[in-house]
């Protein structure tokens, strides 16, 4: 019966505008879906993919939609459920959510979220379902904010070109010298590391520090593994929602059309994960809000000085150049089972015209991107405070200890803090700043008790305005009055 | 006693961990392949009468020390030929045919190349009518005829099959050499088979007096495999029924030191008589012992150890005894897909490849009539079975863009410009060779290749004689799903291949590598990010990544060289 009406709903007539006539009773989140082709042909136009985007970010989907995995798991490859029955939703092992937005929500859709909103990320191989948070089984995670997110991933973009041609350089050299040839891999400032070519075509990479040795620089995730807002979406949507996009769990990588066996086919199109690629990636980087009090707006001042004399700024670097602002999806870097360059006509979002006068541009004319951080992964802790290093088991190859410098950027809109969103205070997140970073908490230990106040308030500083600009998605919002963190927290 | 005794199992357990129970295949990619031997350069015939109506060999082997592999052709009558791979990633194929080199002999059934001593330079065996060769690797794709300063008697046979292996403590190869029909015996050809032939070594650094296989019964293709995964790699021989007189497939049991035993009825080998003209091995169903591919004329068979209570085990070994699911999953290939044809197919190499870097591997199967056997089919296209989740083979050759009507005969199927998709070589019987590049999801020559699955190139290294692991087994884990490989020399249809082992892995972008080294020592889970090439070695527990040569070499189809710069 409710595939005959799901069945008659896909049926039913369009409207005028191409939106489908609605049915009494229908209760898909999602009822119209969008082709891929059809956004590169400009049809609908971007305003309408980012509405669309954002829609598909908050929708609630139902099992009409095809929400629910009944017989796959969380993991990133496409991977068969070894156990029985399960539930719909499981807190643990998921799916865990019926939106987005369910999680990412502060301070407005595509932000952050609670402790209570923490996610279990599963090992890429997992095969089963947990019903247990413990540390040896999954990776606890905060939910991060996605604002910015667009430039952290054109940073990330133009970083990672810039690494493999220097490997190719290297290379080059070193087969017509036929002698070794090393190349310091640093690129927007950012040092990771050295690599080594042999005229044999090999190179080494032991001394690549904070990125894979292939490398790309992966802007998401807290691991930094995450090598595009595409391939993370694609696979949220299975592992939170059972919502399986057809570039990777349809017929041409498991061969069959609903590999999760819930009876849906085609939950979410190439077109539906463009938009909603795009919203994301639309989503305003956040700013900054001076306190109203000149106490605090002195303090903040002073903060953001101290926070570059101690030490802080060398990994969350202030801004990071940029060359372009245009965002082409999809991008030029995704593995298999994630839309790829050539896969699909390029779509093109512009943000320059979007966040007008959000960014700076420095004497070369590079956007400035102030996301405070410089997309590296660093030994976050020792043996003296292993507090970063809860975890038991390795996420995507990357040691317990280390993680990529977290954007600071919105920080003043988005506690609790820590990977795990287990730490209520900055203060108290500095206070577990551990290995390659325990210089620099130590400098904010011994700081006076007036510099350490002030380097929280240049944090609190840091703050989320989801209407900046003009990338809401939707109609264009007056402006909202910037709410800082303190406020947050009483918002109904 | 068995390392990893299996009994009665079901087909069904140990599936491709992880997409076990997947519906049917429905749109599983087929990549576009094109054929570039004209562009590249090559024109390349197998030639010659009755004695060269099998064989038509080509190995595909690094003899430069670029990376990229040259090819080698055998020519029947006409002079075999080695064509240096001038080919970079996402450009046209681009060989050059070397001239002046000792490898240009007449009567070239087939070659497999083999670092026979270990210093890091492919060697060539040759496959004759009358007279084989061990030619020794000097680097710079240059060679020299070594059947006297390492002992190989080469013999006077028609010799149509190969395998080497390092057996247990041995610091030189053994040589398995295949032998169709003793031309010369009264009576020739039916029920003359000639004997097959062992060379073990003698010492260090050469081989000793050859010994008989006996009985021999027309074999064309012959494969060293551990099929019990015991440590031992035992020698599969496919025979062809044709000639035979009491014959059929035979299993040698070599126990290091002893003499050479077949396996027996009482030891739970079945008896099988089929055209036998190719072997590819593959682990399909991911229990970790490899299925046979056996082709033949009319229905081609995949062996796969018998699972019938009483049958799969005799005491507590593991037997071999096989049942055939070549039917059950698709693979029979029996007659030509076109045509509306009826008459039987005639296969003669089979490799198992992943074309499409899905992560299921795929089978390639050149096919051709004889000469002119009227009962068999005249327009008898090579078929490319796709692989699936499901472990069922489609026919994709036509969507592919590879069907043609020449003989085919011998093939590889190797990534000849290294960008990460498998392409294929086919030698023809009185037609030029074909040289298909696989575009990938690309359409056209003018777009270039586009990338599918994620895919690793790997290549193996360990200190000692046997310094790439022939006899190794491979295992790539992908998520849930593991992939084995063993590291042969053999099988196919006279031709084979050595260098990078090239797997797909689908939608993995990281994959764990480990290796059980041919001593049987495991080496360590290593991990890697796809879609790079990476050496492992023994003990090591990162891989070296490797890059190919990407600046293009000048002088397209530039004809004949005689001086190849060497990279080693």
């Amino acid at each position: 019966m409710a595939a005959v009406l799901a069945a008659s709903f896909l049926a039913a007539p369009a409207a005028a505008a191409g939106e489908p006539a609605p049915v009494p009773g229908d209760e898909r989140a999602v009822t119209r879906h969008l082709a891929h082709g059809d956004i590169a042909a400009g049809d609908p136009d971007m305003e309408a993919v980012l509405a669309h985007g954002r829609m598909l970010f908050e929708a609630r989907f139902t099992v009409e939609d095809g929400a629910g995995r009944p017989a796959a798991t969380a993991a990133e490859i496409p991977t068969r459920r070894r156990t029985g029955d399960q539930p719909l939703y499981l807190r643990t092992s998921g799916p865990d959510a019926t939106a987005c937005a369910g999680c990412h929500n502060q301070p407005d859709t595509g932000g952050a979220g609670d402790f209570v909103a923490n996610a279990f990320v599963a090992p890429q191989d997992i095969e089963w379902d947990f019903e247990s948070v413990t540390p040896d089984l999954s990776m606890e995670r905060g939910t991060t904010h996605m604002f910015g997110s667009g430039l952290l991933e054109l940073v990330a973009r133009e970083m990672t070109a810039d690494l493999h041609a220097l490997r190719a350089e290297a290379l080059a050299e070193a087969r017509a010298t036929g002698a070794p040839a090393s190349r310091d891999l640093v690129t927007k400032g950012v040092d990771f590391g050295t690599i080594t070519a042999t005229p044999d075509g090999y190179v080494d990479v032991g001394a690549v520090e904070g990125v894979h040795p292939d490398l790309i620089v992966k802007p998401f995730g807290q691991k930094a593994s995450s090598i595009s807002l595409r391939r993370f979406t694609v696979t949220a949507y299975n592992s939170h929602h059972g919502m399986q996009p057809v570039e990777r769990f349809g017929a041409r990588w498991t061969g069959t059309d609903d590999f999760d066996e819930d009876g849906r086919t085609a939950e979410l199109t190439e077109g539906d994960i463009t938009a909603a690629v795009l919203w994301q990636a639309s989503l305003p980087p956040p700013g900054r809000t001076a306190p109203d009090h000149p106490v605090l707006r002195e303090a903040a001042r002073r903060g953001e000085a101290v926070f570059a004399e101690i030490g802080c700024a060398s990994c969350h670097r202030p801004t990071l150049p940029l060359d372009s602002l245009v965002f082409t999806e999809p991008g030029s870097f995704n593995p298999a089972g994630t839309l790829r360059a050539g896969e699909a006509a390029p779509v093109s979002l512009d943000l320059a015209g979007r966040f007008e006068g959000l960014l700076e541009r420095d004497a070369e004319g590079r956007w400035l991107v102030p996301a405070f951080t410089d997309l590296k992964r660093h030994v976050i802790a020792d043996a003296e405070d292993a507090f970063f290093a809860n975890e038991l088991i390795t996420q995507d190859f990357v040691p317990r200890d280390r993680f990529r410098t977290a954007p600071l950027w919105g920080v003043g809109s988005t506690a609790p803090y820590g990977h795990r969103g287990d730490l209520t205070t900055l203060a108290g997140s500095i206070g577990h700043h551990a290995g390659d970073a325990r210089p620099a908490r130590e400098a904010f230990e011994a700081l006076s008790d007036a510099d350490r106040g002030a380097l929280i308030e240049f944090l609190e500083t840091l703050t989320i305005d989801p209407a900046a600009g003009a990338g809401s998605g939707g109609p264009a919002a007056a402006p909202v009055e910037v709410t800082p963190r303190r406020q947050a927290a009483a918002r109904p | 006693m068995s390392r990893a005794p299996r009994l009665a199992a079901t087909l069904a357990v140990g599936l491709l961990a992880g997409l076990a129970g997947a519906g049917p295949a429905s749109a599983l990619d087929v990549p576009r392949f094109v054929d570039e031997a004209a562009v590249a350069g090559i024109e390349h015939r197998y030639t010659g009468g009755w004695e060269h109506f099998v064989g038509g060999g080509v190995a595909a082997f690094d003899c430069s020390g670029d990376g990229f592999p040259e090819l080698y052709f055998a020519g029947g009558t006409d002079p075999a030929a080695l064509y240096l791979n001038r080919s970079r990633p996402g450009r046209p194929f681009d060989f050059a045919e070397v001239g002046d080199t000792p490898l240009d002999l007449t009567g070239v059934t087939g070659a497999y190349p083999l670092d026979v001593d270990g210093d890091g330079v492919q060697d060539l065996i040759v496959l004759r009518v009358g007279g084989n060769a061990v030619f020794r690797g000097l680097g710079g794709c240059r060679f020299e005829l070594a059947n006297e300063v390492w002992r190989f008697e080469p013999g006077d046979e028609w010799s149509t099959a190969a395998s080497a292996i390092w057996e247990a403590e041995a610091r030189w190869p053994t040589i398995a050499i295949g032998n169709y029909v003793d031309r010369r015996a009264p009576g020739a050809p039916f029920g003359t088979c000639h004997d097959n032939h062992l060379h073990r070594p003698d010492g260090e650094d050469g081989w000793g007096p050859r010994r008989l296989l006996r009985p021999g019964y027309c074999a064309l293709s012959m494969l060293f495999s551990d099929w019990n995964r015991d440590g031992v790699p035992d020698l599969r021989v496919s025979n062809d029924r044709q000639y035979y007189r009491g014959g059929e497939e035979q299993l040698w049991r070599l126990p290091p030191g002893a003499s050479p035993t077949l396996y027996s009825r009482a030891q739970g080998w079945r008896e099988l008589k089929i055209w036998g003209m190719g072997i590819a091995a593959q682990d399909l169903t991911g229990d970790g012992y490899p299925e046979y591919f056996l082709t033949s004329m009319a229905d081609n068979k995949l062996q796969t150890l018998a699972r019938e209570e009483g049958f799969g085990a005799v005491g507590s070994e593991l037997a071999p005894a096989y049942e055939d699911i070549a039917f059950r999953l698709g693979a029979t290939v029996h007659r030509p897909y076109v045509d509306g044809e009826t008459m039987p197919s005639t296969a003669w190499h089979a490799e198992f490849a992943d074309v499409n870097n899905d992560g299921f591997p795929d089978l390639f199967v050149a096919k051709g009539n004889v000469e002119g056997m009227v009962d068999f089919a005249r327009r008898d296209p090579n078929n490319l079975l796709i692989g699936g989740p499901d472990l069922e083979f489609v026919e994709g050759a036509p969507q592919a863009g590879v069907v043609t009507f020449a003989r085919a005969r011998g093939a590889v199927a190797t990534d000849l410009d290294l960008d990460g998709l498998v392409d294929l070589v086919v030698v023809n019987r009185e037609a030029p060779a074909e040289v298909w590049r696989n575009l990938g999801a690309g359409g056209t020559v003018p777009d270039g290749p586009r990338a599918m699955g994620n895919w690793v190139g790997l290549r193996l290294e360990q200190k000692g004689p046997n310094r790439h692991a022939i006899g190794a087994w491979v295992e790539v884990r992908a998520g849930a799903h593991v992939q084995r490989r063993e590291i042969t020399v053999g099988g196919g249809h006279a031709s084979g291949r050595a260098g990078w082992i090239h797997l797909g892995v689908g939608t993995a972008e990281r994959v764990e590598v480990r290796v059980q080294w041919p001593d049987g020592q495991w080496g360590p889970w290593v991990r890697a990010f796809a879609n790079h090439f990476m050496l492992i070695r023994r003990l090591e527990e990162r891989p070296v990544y490797w890059f190919p040569e990407t600046a293009p070499v000048g002088g397209q189809g530039a004809g004949q060289v005689t001086a190849v710069p060497d990279e080693e």
